[in-house]
């Protein structure tokens, strides 16, 4: 009998189980594009991982940004060659080539919020959901990729322009785009953005607001040179009542102060155990043994500290009241007895070695007064520019500036960018925008040269002689060769 | 024992037969309606006794009665007796002879000689879904029983098959007990999927490798090559079929058997890597910081007061014991037959902490109802313990604690003059790294697998020749994995004291699989016949959890609830299913002229909606020259035979999800409160189908001399289409790569092999050899034949070049003087006594881009090849088991580190030679100038070196004990054995025998096309000893 009853279940077994679905059994550990993009939640979240892309995109940004120009260098190893080394100091002294990673790092990143943007922008009409919700979530992705689209312009120059979903091998490589195609479609994307997304005070914390997207625009048109259109947006921003000026500079960095009246735009980070801390902070100090003298908290950070120092050139640049110099650099003074400035701005109470709760702030109010008194003076509207100007003076602990010659207070506008957005990644490409990198950064190379030991360089270590060459075509940074040879119309 | 052994014997030769209950049997031959009980004519007893060729009586054969259940086995003196019908045939069977059937014709005395089935092509070999002499073998097959790997002491099977294949790549990449081994079959490779062949245990094709399946349970192995022999496997045959048969029981038989061993393992001398002694690494970092005007730190001032320091990589090694114990019981009477092993394996490893235990049963058993219908169970439980270091092979940023060892500082003492042991070893200028010796002994981290294989079968005869047969097969598998690092311990860059982490996976699979065939043969008159139909459905599932946890308050509570916060938990959950429709046709006439075509339709879960289904066919075709008449005047050619093939298999081994948009999750946060996110983080592609290899096959198989003398010869050709692989695409598009079908490659290769028996008197000595050589080429990659780089652009895969060729900088050396700067190429740093490179595009600059690189070596072998030499003298046998490889590279990537010249680590002795001045130019290695020795730190020629070797895989002497009285054992064998006796290389660090790591910074095996041949440091291969002995009861 029980013989029988096997054989039965044998045969049950075997044909039992050939059901039409036997081969359909889908991911249960992740959820497909087939079942996503469909709700309200859904999109909240494709929103939140685009905004997730920014990370990334900061974690490098320092290098490009702010070790590129005349406010930092770095702590030169002598005792470590490694590429991640090698390539950082490449980009500061103006020998980068198409192979280096934290270049790389720049397009991919930025191209990665582009993508997860233009997912959200090609299928959230189809959705049906609440049409403030869906103008909100639209707005952010607008400007998410527009903001995207202006950090690749800046740098790259004409960039592939890709505004819908790539579908596979096919559509994923795309001819560039001239320059003043990419910024009509910023503008445009800005705009839109602009009208979509909420005021800040109604907005949730940390989101990107109308203003935001106005920030960028005045930015754009900052660089295309139309001043007019320029103050005519940043004004918006002034006269919108969203955003004041914390009265002490130090506290616009506070933990408790993150998403401020001041805050226009930040990349958020929580410290612990989600993966979504900063660690800016022990980049930017002296690499140690022991990180305890400065951040309080036991580690070693030798291989990845040392970046992103500030310069003598920088810090003789405050004047001698400006509240700001202590609020942002601080010093250490090592074994040997040689002092090294650092970055303070990013480093705050934390629990746990590399693992801060710090923001980066990408615009902040400061930045809109002052973009705002810059393009007021370059329409010849020198005394309408003070105003804007003192503001931010005046929080510093400055005396107010009365000088109306253009040509003055130019100069006088660019030091206030440079102090007051010190190590916030814009001096590099405000001296893009102004015309004045190549003369700044060649005569910044000259007094490296001359004297090594003063920008961090051990005794027997010197910048190589081919550095500081700053031409024309470095005013740009080179394509990654990764995307060159796989998309040859890049070349 | 000698009560066991009578025990058994008493019920092998009386009361079995009636023992069994007959109730059941009825009721099946009832219930099918199948029933061939004959009619009981009148009986009468029979009796006779058995002989072998020489006259001398067998005991244990056995004795049936053709048609029945009924039947005895002989006893020793050859003796039977039964009751049998007088118009009966008795079928008279026993191993290692030709059964027999002989009608009784109403006699009572049947005595009967049976013959030797010595003939070697009359050996029945295991191939896809049945068996089939040798002889009519018409694809590329090789077989290999247990005798032949027998007396090779080692945890897994696939060390046993070293040097005996032709045509398979078999390395050992790293010595790490329980680390399973790959078999690279005609050099197939892929991109996207590592290179195992499918195995097989008893038609079952199992998850993963068969590294934990013991090898003392193995009967046969044979190793499907081309695409004829393994296209019944379709879609998951590309890499070629391993089918393993376990140990059944043989009819006639009861034996018991104990085996043995006891072996000892060390690490050779040769090998080991040359670090600086203290007082040459004081003089370096002398040297170094005068070089560099720069002041020396008192530790380094004076050389002379060190003497040889800490040798770091010696003190992380120990001799280790090995061992093996196993009994093994089978028997056959009448309808019931049962084989059964247990044994233990344990293996201390050779580094310390380290060590790998299995227990493991198998039982495999048969009950024949009636001459129609059987049933067959086999169930094979194990369980292993795997205990050791999380990471000891690989590179010093994955964590690999063998180089990040020998990078140490050998001025650090590993245990302080007061026999205190100090938690770190640092230095000055150099990077901070824990006390090795404490962190390789302190860290407890152990996998402990359960894992269960059985089968259930039944097998019906409808009519004569018409067979059916149901199986069902279930591999059930449990591991657990749990790691507490101490506060004490730590890791390169990050020395203790340290938070205590903790780990826990924990994961479960079961994968089921239902087959049911139909074979049917049939021959009419020269034309003979056979034919299988069958239909499968398999489906796997597996469930993995795991959590990391840190803040533990101290180390006294290990288990990670002690922890505070979890760094990370994580969960998953994968699946496939795959439904198949299968036929075969063989047909010979006259046993001459030999045909077979064969088929599977695979259906799989893992591919795209479009692609779901595939067909695998295949064709071969035989002629055995020999048994024509115009052959018979050749008198030395005793066989001959001709084969061609050509099939169709595929590759479906791509993750079980592919085809699918994963959105997986991208996490936030908005002012300090976490926000959920996701992102699509990979392409669609509904058109992915399988990966296709085509495969042509020519071979011949030639005897000479009453096949004194076997040779056999295959060219095969076979063109990957349909490539799968993640093509690369401009990041761009917000991805940077899709998975596609747009990829070919060409293998072809020949292989030879020949077996002589040399002498066949007294003194025998048997020859087996096979070469085999085997190449690729890269016909298409993609839709724009962009190259793929491996490794970290270390391997190259481009158009008309080979699978994963290293790629690099060309090392010519150093600028000798100004001159020599100013007439050649320079890089950015280039300085009289720095690194000098081939300017490879000839623009008179050197940049660190894939402009200067170029081809810089070939991982793949010329040729392989395999001896082994067996020697039998009277009582003693001897056997000698060599391996070799030769022309292929290896690329050494340990010296980025080894020859760092930045003075942050241990170095070798060779850095001595670098060059110093003009006076003292060296031996070729660039100055320590300071700023100047990035370069070098890419792969560069210099690290490349050939990889050929010829290893002396294993010495194994045995005596076979002879025996006055063999009432207790039948037989009693000792040996000794020498596995990994000798390494014949030049290559200079620790194992020629590096195979692509699944991990690309590891050795360990897994066979990634894009890694081969790249060596981060392994655990060390051991040289081990033993002796052992097996008793026949």
């Amino acid at each position: 009998m029980n013989k029988s009853i096997i054989a039965g279940c044998f045969l049950i077994a075997s044909f039992g189980s050939c059901k039409k679905d036997f081969l359909e059994l889908p991911p249960q550990s992740f959820i497909s594009s087939a079942t996503f993009y469909k709700t309200q939640e859904d999109f909240a979240q494709a929103i939140n991982g685009t905004y997730a892309a920014l990370r990334s995109l900061y974690s490098d940004a320092y290098v490009m940004g702010e070790m590129r120009s005349d406010n930092t260098h770095y702590i030169f190893k002598a005792t470590d060659r490694g590429g991640q080394n090698v390539q950082r100091e490449q980009i500061a002294d103006f020998l980068d080539d198409a192979s280096n990673a934290f270049i790389a790092n720049k397009w991919t990143s930025s191209y990665n919020i582009i993508a997860r943007a233009n997912q959200i922008l090609a299928q959230i009409d189809a959705a049906s959901f609440d049409n403030t919700a869906k103008n909100n979530i639209r707005g952010q992705a607008l400007f998410l990729r527009a903001f995207s689209y202006y950090e690749l312009v800046q740098y790259f120059g004409d960039v592939p322009l890709h505004l819908v979903p790539t579908q596979g091998v096919e559509d994923a490589a795309l001819a560039k785009t001239a320059k003043a195609g990419v910024y009509t479609q910023i503008i445009a994307d800005a705009k839109e953005a602009a009208t979509l997304l909420p005021l800040k005070s109604v907005q949730e914390k940390g989101r990107v607001s109308s203003g935001t997207a106005k920030t960028l625009l005045g930015y754009v048109y900052m660089t295309l040179k139309q001043y007019g259109d320029a103050a005519t947006v940043l004004k918006e921003i002034t006269g919108s009542n969203q955003y004041t000026l914390l009265t002490d500079y130090a506290a616009v960095f506070a933990l408790n102060n993150k998403n401020s009246s001041e805050s226009v735009f930040e990349v958020q980070y929580i410290q612990g155990s989600l993966g979504l801390q900063s660690n800016f902070a022990y980049l930017f100090i002296p690499g140690l043994t022991n990180t305890t003298p400065i951040t309080g908290v036991v580690g070693n950070n030798q291989i990845i500290g040392g970046w992103n120092t500030p310069t003598r050139d920088l810090i003789n640049s405050y004047e001698a009241n400006d509240k700001r110099k202590d609020a942002s650099i601080a010093y250490y003074t090592d074994a040997g007895g040689v002092t090294y400035p650092y970055v303070k701005k990013y480093l705050h109470t934390h629990a746990n070695y590399n693992n801060t709760d710090d923001n980066w702030p990408v615009y902040r109010y400061s930045d809109v007064l002052l973009l705002l008194a810059e393009a007021l003076n370059e329409q010849n509207k020198s005394s309408e520019a003070l105003a804007p100007l003192n503001l931010v003076r005046k929080r510093a602990g400055l005396t107010d500036v009365t000088t109306t010659s253009q040509t003055e207070l130019r100069d006088i506008i660019s030091k206030e960018r440079r102090l007051e957005l010190a190590f916030e990644n814009h001096r590099w490409l405000d001296l893009v925008r102004t015309g004045k990198a190549i003369e700044v950064m060649t005569a910044y190379g000259a007094k490296v040269k001359a004297n090594p030991q003063a920008y961090y360089y051990p005794a027997g270590s010197a910048p190589l002689t081919q550095s500081y060459n700053v031409t024309q075509t470095r005013l740009l940074f080179p394509i990654p060769d990764r995307e060159i040879i796989l998309n040859p119309l890049l070349k | 024992m000698k009560m066991m052994s009578t025990i058994e014997r008493g019920v092998a030769t009386s009361g079995y037969v009636t023992w069994l209950p007959q109730r059941p049997v009825f009721f099946l031959l009832f219930l099918f309606l199948f029933s061939s009980l004959s009619i009981l004519a009148q009986t009468q007893q029979v009796s006779g006794v058995i002989t072998d060729q020489t006259g001398k009586p067998l005991t244990g054969a056995s004795v049936i009665i053709k048609g029945s259940q009924q039947g005895t086995n002989t006893n020793e003196q050859g003796r039977f007796t039964i009751n049998a019908p007088a118009n009966a045939t008795l079928v008279i069977s026993s191993i290692g002879f030709n059964s027999q059937e002989v009608p009784v014709k109403g006699q009572n005395a049947v005595n009967v000689q049976m013959g030797v089935s010595t003939q070697a092509l009359g050996e029945v070999v295991v191939v896809s879904y049945g068996t089939q002499t040798k002889r009519n073998i018409t694809g590329a097959v090789q077989t290999l029983n247990a005798k032949e790997l027998a007396d090779i002491p080692v945890a897994q099977v696939t060390q046993k098959l070293q040097g005996k294949l032709a045509g398979v790549q078999i390395n050992q990449g790293t010595g790490r007990p329980g680390e399973g081994m790959q078999l690279r079959i005609r050099g197939q490779a892929s991109i996207n999927a590592q290179g195992q062949p499918l195995y097989v245990v008893d038609g079952f094709p199992i998850v993963g490798d068969i590294s934990t399946i013991n090898p003392d349970e193995i009967e046969s192995i044979s190793v499907l090559k081309d695409a004829a022999s393994t296209s019944l496997y379709g879609s998951r045959a590309a890499f070629g079929v391993v089918l393993i048969q376990t140990k059944r029981g043989k009819t006639g038989q009861t034996n018991l058997s104990v085996n043995a061993y006891y072996g000892v393992q060390q690490v050779p001398e040769k090998g080991r890597p040359q670090m600086m002694n203290a007082r040459e690494f004081a003089q370096f970092q002398k040297e170094r910081y005068e070089f560099n005007a720069q002041a020396v730190p008192a530790e380094y001032q004076n050389p002379s007061q060190y003497g040889e320091g800490t040798n770091w990589y010696d003190i992380l090694l120990r001799t280790a014991p090995i061992q093996n114990y196993s009994i093994s019981m089978n028997s056959s009477r009448d309808r019931f037959s049962n084989a059964a092993t247990v044994s233990f394996f344990d293996q201390q490893g050779v580094v310390l902490n380290s060590g790998y235990q299995r227990f493991s049963a198998r039982l495999n058993t048969e009950y024949r109802f009636t001459d129609k219908l059987k049933l067959g169970l086999n169930i094979a439980p194990m369980y292993t313990i795997n205990n050791g270091p999380v990471t000891t092979d690989g590179v010093l940023w994955s964590g690999g604690i063998i180089m990040s060892a020998i990078l140490t500082s050998p001025i650090a003492p590993h245990i302080n003059p007061d026999g205190s042991l100090p938690l770190t070893a640092g230095g000055t200028g150099l990077f901070p790294n824990p006390n090795w010796y404490r962190t390789v002994q302190e860290v407890e981290a152990k996998t402990k697998t359960f894992r269960v294989l059985s089968n259930a079968s039944l097998d019906y005869e409808f009519i004569k020749d018409l067979n059916f047969r149901t199986t069902i097969n279930i591999d059930l598998g449990q591991s657990q994995f749990s790691r507490f690092s101490p506060s004490t311990t730590g890791a390169i860059f990050a020395p203790p004291p340290q938070k205590a982490t903790a780990q826990a996976n924990n994961s479960n699979y079961h994968s089921w699989l239902s087959e049911n065939t139909l074979t049917y043969k049939k021959v009419f008159g020269d034309h003979n016949f056979d034919g299988l139909v069958g239909y499968t459905v398999q489906k796997f599932r597996s469930d993995a959890l795991s959590i990391s946890k840190t803040d533990f308050p101290d180390d006294r509570i290990r288990t990670i609830t002690a922890g505070a916060t979890t760094t990370a938990s994580t969960s998953d959950i994968q699946e496939w299913s795959l439904l198949s429709y299968l036929a075969r046709l063989n047909y010979n006439f006259k046993g001459r002229y030999i045909l077979s075509a064969a088929i599977r339709r695979d259906g799989s879960s893992r591919f795209g909606t479009n692609n779901k289904w595939g067909n695998f066919p295949s064709i071969s075709a035989g002629w055995i020259v020999s048994d024509e008449s115009f052959m018979s005047q050749i008198k030395a050619l005793s066989f001959l035979k001709l084969r061609a093939s050509y099939g169709l298999v595929g590759n479906n081994n791509i993750g079980n999800y592919p085809y699918y948009a994963s959105v997986n999750a991208a996490n936030y946060a908005f002012n300090g409160v976490l926000a959920n996110g996701r992102s699509l983080t990979s392409l669609a592609n509904l058109d992915l189908g399988w990966e296709r290899t085509k495969q042509v096959d020519l071979g011949v198989d030639i005897g000479l001399f009453s096949n004194r003398i076997t040779l056999g010869y295959d060219y095969y050709s076979k063109n990957t289409d349909g490539l799968l692989y993640s093509v690369a695409i401009p990041s761009e598009a917000g991805f940077n790569s899709v998975l596609t079908n747009l990829g070919q490659f060409k293998f072809w290769g020949h292989e030879f092999t020949v077996s002589t028996q040399n002498l066949v008197n007294k003194f025998r000595w048997n020859t087996d050899f096979n070469i085999s050589f085997n190449d690729n080429k890269v016909m298409k990659l993609g839709n724009t034949n962009a190259p793929i780089y491996g490794n970290t652009n270390t391997t190259i895969t481009r158009l008309g070049g080979r699978i994963g060729e290293f790629w690099g900088f060309d090392y010519l050396g150093v600028y000798q003087n100004q001159a020599d700067v100013d007439k050649s190429a320079k890089y950015a740093t280039s300085a009289v006594g720095t690194a000098k490179l081939r300017d490879v595009n000839g623009d008179g600059v050197i940049t660190n881009t894939n402009d200067d690189k170029t081809i810089i070596g070939n991982p793949w072998p010329k040729f392989l090849l395999g001896i082994t030499n067996s020697f039998a003298y009277k009582n003693f046998d001897l056997s000698i088991v060599a391996s070799g490889s030769y022309g292929n590279k290896i690329m050494n990537r340990t010296l980025e580190s080894t020859l760092n010249l930045d003075g942050v680590f241990n170095v070798l002795k060779d850095v001595n030679n670098r060059w110093k001045s003009q006076q003292q130019p060296g031996n070729g290695l660039p100055s320590v100038k300071s700023g100047t020795t990035d370069l070098i730190r890419y792969p560069n020629t210099y690290w490349v070196s050939d990889g050929s070797y010829l290893t002396i895989k294993n010495i194994a002497l045995g005596y076979n004990v002879p025996l006055r009285n063999k009432k207790y054992f039948h037989n009693v064998r000792i040996y000794g054995s020498i596995q990994q006796a000798l390494v014949l290389t030049n290559y200079s660090g620790a194992n020629p025998e590096v195979s692509g790591g699944s991990n690309p910074q590891s050795n360990t095996s897994g066979g990634d096309a894009l890694n081969q041949g790249i060596d981060w440091t392994a655990y060390p291969v051991p040289r081990t000893f033993t002796v052992g002995v097996n008793f026949g009861l």
